[in-house]
């Protein structure tokens, strides 16, 4: 039975067309993919679907019925569940609050039962393999954990469809795997699921089918009853184009290169750095001028951390940490900056840009704050230097006056990479720098930043996929529990050593890939 | 494990520090002012007390919404003044007015709350515009303070029940009571969700308009409780009588450890707050401190408390970041 069917679905944003022909059907108990690069209009379509946008034209059936577009508490959507890439929790309330939002139930004289919605919750955390107490608040819990109670909310509702977008974006391994246990099982009682996922590895493992969008409009199917299961028959589809054989790009050549400057000393030296409660454990390592060296590892095994501390956000660190040689006792993220360290934060919309100013604005603010001299701003200096940035990172549209929240997301975290351009950082750190950035900004990114590498800027890259690790460093160091347990250097880097290493077991032989 | 998990609970609760400070002050005001555990002074002490802490509670309702009002002092003077103008000497017509005076404090609240939530001004701009036209209004009604409120209404306010309940005790009874009852209400919970984050509101499919208004109107039901007891407290009609209660409420209710942020702090904390100014108050009076210094002390010891208020998360930062 098709349970959903969208047909001709527009929409446009003051001047920006996210959707021109979105054509879409989900049968019941089936699993369907929806993959597409970053602004191709995958969330925005859920977004129609579960009434949080209205369209400007098209169709839209539900159970084979149309839908008022216009209504977003339509009876036919009550039994829809849309798993948001944005988190739709309140950090301010407990787990079990957020789960019961918006459908609390009630008993005698509308007072609400409580005790039936902690059950509840308690059932839908076990279901997605959470071990943490649902009176826990939301704000005190982890990102993977607050993507899980999403993800737990929607089951709760007990829907006969499911839109998960970017619902493993940060998970673990493991987590994956629970993830993907309880959709098959909801799947067996028949409900539809929606899997937009950038993971195509993930898209091939668990999905029935899948739907690509390029540009606003359906380009294509993929059956995989009838078709093998191998994600690069997904990417011509999200491109367009055939894709080549991956190589890793850093060369032999190149890691003398870098020995070589070396032997003029190190930009960055940590000796025994920790930090309370075992977070970090004697972590000592050295980064050369102009090398890429990656942190690798499960997630929130202290990289973060490490970043922290040298970004100035963490204080109460033991150990050295050297600059060019001189020790220094990272005060705040100020003293970090002018000694020439810059972060790239995970979470650009929070820690790197201000959304609401416009993109000179957000390139020039590290530069002001570190003004010295004339009382007056230089402001036509300042004004070419923010565009160079942006040609640096070809930013689209190459324009310094628009908002940095008409950007989509790739061209947002352009703009965080740029703003550091102008102060032409020692150190470059990056949290994460491509979480939810389509492939094709993706590799825009890592070409600036191995542009900067090569004229001297050291990198110091944690990335969550190791893909980016194997083509973009020079090492990569393996964190597990707060200690550095393996390093892997040049033509050694690859899937499986990275995999091995993070679980710090010696020769164990994964049986999947890990995220 | 449990034992451990309430005394963190306790700890981490936002109204801990303010309960502190309360412990403090009630300790101090006893030190200061004679007879401070005497039957005839608690009686007193509530008479002053009440209003305060109803101001607390409605002011802390729409911080908790992520709004604020101003408005809510000029609302409690047009009320006394509606009030005072149509009282007559029979019951009825005390009844009768009466339930006007709560009809009216709802509507002004409603009219608050119906604007911000579907037009969308700020909050402190449009109930800085409406305080301006209730007090207008007030003035209209009557430019100098007066009235009639027979004594038969306003004597309620200083009986005591059963001979050990003051009637303002028994009003906040009252309060508590709604507030118990509240905790239980779906809208209500709806209302931390919307303050503490409007996005996740709107996509748990809650209707952020309707939970403003409906903020808005539980604040009217405090603020009109307030009104009464102002009425009872003055026996007069005075476009003036509100005023101090606008910024009091606000301070209370921060004090009482409600973010105003929104989404966070609780109604104990809004009583609590509202208790400790109200012994601010009384000890800044009963110290002998010079008029001309009272106001100043009042600001410094404000700022005290709000200190308080800031130890844990200060605390917090100071060990992490």
């Amino acid at each position: 039975m098709t349970v959903l069917e969208a047909k001709h679905i527009r929409k446009s944003f003051v001047g920006v067309r996210a959707l021109s022909d979105a054509n879409f059907s989900l049968r019941a108990g089936e699993i369907c993919g929806l993959v597409g690069a970053n602004g191709s209009g995958k969330t925005t379509f859920a977004r129609i679907v579960s009434g949080l946008l209205t369209p400007d034209g098209g169709e839209l059936r539900l159970y084979d019925k149309a839908v008022n577009l216009r209504s977003h508490l339509d009876a036919e959507r009550s039994r829809m569940a849309m798993v948001h890439q944005n988190l739709s929790l309140v950090p301010e309330m407990t787990i079990w609050e957020n789960i019961a939002l918006g459908r609390e139930k009630t008993g005698s004289l509308a007072l609400l039962d409580n005790r039936g919605a902690v059950a509840q919750a308690e059932k839908a955390m076990e279901t997605v393999s959470v071990k943490i107490s649902v009176r826990e608040r939301v704000k005190n819990i982890s990102p993977d954990e607050k993507q899980l109670v999403e993800i737990g909310k929607a089951l709760a509702k007990d829907p006969r469809i499911l839109i998960l977008d970017e619902p493993t974006a940060s998970l673990d391994f493991h987590q994956v795997e629970s993830l993907f246990r309880a959709v098959r099982e909801l799947k067996e009682r028949g409900v539809a699921i929606v899997f937009i996922s950038h993971r195509l590895w993930e898209v091939a493992r668990i999905c029935d089918r899948l739907v690509a969008f390029r540009n606003g409009e359906t380009v294509g199917e993929l059956d995989f009853a009838v078709q093998e299961r191998n994600e690069k028959l997904i990417i011509p589809l999200i491109t367009g184009q055939e894709v080549r054989e991956k190589v890793r790009r850093r060369s032999a050549q190149r890691e003398k290169e870098i020995a070589g400057r070396g032997e003029r000393g190190y930009a960055l030296e940590l000796c025994g750095v920790s930090l309370d409660g075992a977070r970090l454990t004697d972590v000592s390592f050295s980064l050369r001028p102009g090398e890429v060296l990656g942190l690798g590892g499960l997630q929130g095994q202290g990289q973060e951390e490490i970043l922290m501390i040298l970004a100035g956000y963490l204080k109460g660190y033991s150990g050295e940490i050297r600059v060019d040689g001189k020790p220094l006792a990272l005060r705040n993220t100020r003293h970090a900056i002018r000694q020439g360290i810059a972060l790239i934060p995970g979470d650009r919309q929070k820690e790197g840009l201000f959304l609401e100013h416009s993109v000179l604005s957000n390139i020039l603010y590290p530069k002001v704050s570190m003004h010295r001299g004339s009382f007056f701003l230089p402001r036509g200096r300042y004004q070419k230097l923010a565009s160079e940035a942006i040609d640096t990172v070809s930013l689209v549209p190459p324009n310094p006056r628009v908002i940095v929240s008409e950007l989509s997301g790739g061209n947002q975290q352009k703009v965080v990479v740029g703003k550091w351009l102008a102060l032409s950082p020692k150190v470059l750190l990056l949290n994460d720098p491509t979480k939810g950035v389509d492939v094709g900004t993706r590799q825009n990114i890592y070409d600036i930043i191995s542009g900067l590498a090569e004229k001297g800027t050291s990198v110091l890259l944690y990335a969550s996929d190791n893909e980016e690790l194997i083509d973009n460093c020079d090492r990569v160091l393996i964190v597990f529990e707060g200690r550095i347990v393996k390093e892997i250097r040049g033509d050694d880097i690859n899937e499986e050593r990275l995999v091995v290493a993070s679980l710090n077991v010696e020769h164990a032989s994964p049986d999947g890939r890990t995220p | 494990m449990k034992a451990h998990r309430v005394v963190r609970g306790l700890l981490q609760n936002s109204s801990f520090p303010s309960f502190l400070m309360l412990v403090l002050l009630i300790i101090l005001n006893a030190i200061i002012q004679p007879g401070f555990f005497s039957f005839q002074v608690f009686r007193m002490n509530f008479m002053t007390f009440t209003p305060l802490i109803l101001v607390s509670l409605a002011q802390a309702t729409v911080i908790l919404v992520g709004a604020v009002d101003l408005s809510l002092g000029a609302g409690i003077s047009l009320v006394t003044v509606v009030m005072a103008s149509l009282m007559q000497n029979s019951t009825l017509s005390m009844v009768l007015v009466t339930a006007l005076g709560v009809a009216a404090a709802l509507f002004l609240s409603f009219f608050n709350g119906f604007f911000i939530g579907y037009i969308g001004p700020p909050p402190l701009i449009m109930t800085f515009a409406t305080s301006t036209m209730w007090f207008g209004t007030a003035l209209l009604i009557m430019p100098t303070p007066g009235g009639h409120i027979p004594q038969a209404y306003y004597m309620i306010y200083g009986k005591t029940l059963a001979g050990f309940i003051p009637v303002p005790v028994l009003i906040l009874l009252v309060a508590v009571a709604f507030c118990l009852l509240l905790g239980r209400i779906k809208a209500f919970r709806h209302l931390y969700a919307v303050g503490g984050s409007e996005r996740a509101a709107r996509a748990s499919g809650i209707s952020v308009t309707g939970t403003k208004i409906f903020a808005f109107l539980v604040s009217g039901v405090f603020i009109a409780l307030a009104a009464l007891c102002v009425v009872g407290q003055t026996a007069t009609g005075d476009a003036r009588s509100g005023q101090g209660f606008t910024l009091n409420s606000v301070a209370a209710a921060v004090i009482g450890g409600i973010a105003f942020s929104g989404g966070k702090g609780n109604y104990v904390g809004a009583i609590i707050g509202g208790i400790i100014l109200g012994l601010l108050i009384n000890i800044i009076y009963f110290a002998n401190i010079t008029s001309f210094y009272q106001e100043f002390m009042k600001g410094i010891i404000i700022i005290v408390a709000l200190l308080f208020g800031a130890v844990p998360r200060l605390r917090r930062e100071l060990s992490h970041h």
